[in-house]
């Protein structure tokens, strides 16, 4: 049995959420939040970001929130990994707009980066597994949604484009984007239950 | 606006593509609606399912020694319990304050400066929207503005449309009369029918009330392709990919 499939059936194999032991002043549990999600959220503001530099400052503001505001988090409107991606998400948005670097994405700094030397990965084996299924999980939902959908996503997600950029980038009318993506995010929700 | 109206913003709204317009509705309606609540925490969850399928990425290591010196305060209070010599513990004590003061003012500052972004940004989308206002009303009244009629089909024969083609624009705005209002769990969609691809294009979905009229904007119209038609037809809640009806509701030629 993969391990994804054992994490739908047995709630015990899901890692405990970290950020009530984090709201109570518990340094080891922030720790292993940042063991734990770190390359997740750095890949993303790399995403985001297209720059290493700024990808780890916005990862450090990221964890300076979490480690301030774990208080704030509230386990029935999303998920752990979900609170903290949309910390990152929007501080790394904030951080795009504001130094105007969209022209000077690398493309590529995902790639080089994953080459340095000197990292230690303190992710726990078992956390390791379960995350690498659920990567290939999630992207096996994300490859079911159409090349269209997806694009138009991607493009307001990850370079924070608003409905008429997207319209403009992609040359389609402005209704075509939204119904796209309304489809396509209807379609991640339906998916979403399995990774909870 | 209903339910469904603002699911639809939600689904916008949690890749942040919402104006800023609809995210302060959805906000003010989700205060007092579980449904909608639901749902927009439940579309901000699925988003980051889009982070979720990135190759991740592990960050050098000193990354991970400032986080962590982030919690270090009690380390200080460790070293002041070690070396209980007075003038130290008023040393780290003021050391602390200062640190501290610093830390708060470095925070309120990002705090305000993320929050001033925040309005820079409203503000420009307000500004953006009103001049798509002015945009719209500019292509209505344009001299080049062609207005062509659509009439009511099979499904409403007493429906009809009237379009207002802007070609220097390239946008057209089109309001719809006397169409039936669509089921909850229906949308209509407005189709492109272009000459040059064998499929229908969609224009956009929108809603009917009990009014029976309906206005729709279709920007960045392939004004250089020859479009033969716009149609209705009635869909699934947010639209199809393609018409997944064959009846029309409203149909007109555009040359």
């Amino acid at each position: 049995m993969t391990a994804a499939a054992m994490l739908q059936m047995d709630p015990s194999v899901t890692p405990s959420s970290l950020l009530p032991a984090v709201a109570r002043g518990e340094i080891s549990a922030f720790e292993d939040l940042y063991d734990r999600y770190s390359s997740t959220l750095y890949a993303l503001l790399i995403r985001i970001l297209g720059n290493c530099e700024d990808a780890q400052e916005v990862l450090q503001e990221t964890f300076v929130k979490a480690w301030t505001s774990a208080k704030m988090f509230d386990a029935v409107r999303g998920s752990e990994v979900a609170w903290l991606i949309s910390i990152a998400r929007s501080r790394g948005i904030d951080r795009l707009r504001s130094r105007r670097i969209r022209s000077d994405r690398e493309d590529e700094a995902g790639r080089e980066i994953s080459v340095v030397s000197g990292f230690v990965d303190r992710t726990s084996g078992a956390d390791q597994a379960i995350q690498s299924e659920q990567r290939v999980a999630v992207r096996g939902a994300l490859t079911e949604l159409p090349d269209a959908q997806r694009q138009a996503l991607e493009l307001a997600y990850f370079e924070g484009l608003s409905q008429s950029e997207i319209a403009e980038r992609l040359h389609e009318p402005l209704g075509t984007v939204k119904t796209r993506m309304q489809l396509g995010m209807k379609k991640l929700r339906d998916r979403l239950q399995a990774f909870r | 606006m209903n339910h469904d109206e603002f699911e639809a913003i939600a689904a916008l709204d949690a890749v942040g593509a919402a104006t800023a317009e609809e995210a302060r509705s959805l906000a003010a309606h989700a205060e007092s609606c579980d449904a909608c609540r639901r749902a927009r925490d439940e579309y901000a969850e699925a988003a980051t399912l889009l982070a979720r399928g990135l190759e991740p990425v592990l960050p050098p290591a000193e990354v991970r020694e400032r986080i962590a010196g982030i919690s270090e305060p009690s380390n200080i209070a460790e070293a002041e319990y070690r070396f209980s010599t007075w003038w130290l513990a008023t040393a780290a004590t003021l050391f602390l304050a200062l640190w501290g003061w610093r830390e708060i003012g470095i925070r309120v500052a990002r705090e305000r400066i993320a929050t001033q972004q925040a309005e820079i940004h409203g503000l420009s989308e307000e500004k953006n929207r009103l001049a798509a206002q002015n945009e719209k009303l500019a292509s209505i009244a344009g001299a080049d503005t062609r207005t062509i009629a659509l009439a009511g089909q099979e499904m409403s024969p007493l429906a009809s449309a009237r379009v207002f083609l802007d070609p220097t624009r390239r946008r057209a705005i089109v309001f719809f009369y006397n169409l039936p209002s669509n089921p909850t769990d229906k949308s209509y969609q407005l189709w492109i029918i272009r000459g040059d691809q064998p499929n229908p294009q969609s224009a956009g979905v929108f809603d009917v009330t009990a009014s029976g009229n309906a206005s729709i904007s279709i920007d960045n119209l392939p004004v250089m392709t020859e479009i033969r038609a716009l149609a209705v037809t009635l869909e699934p809640r947010g639209g199809a990919e393609q018409p997944t009806e064959k009846k029309f509701y409203v149909m007109g030629g555009m040359s």
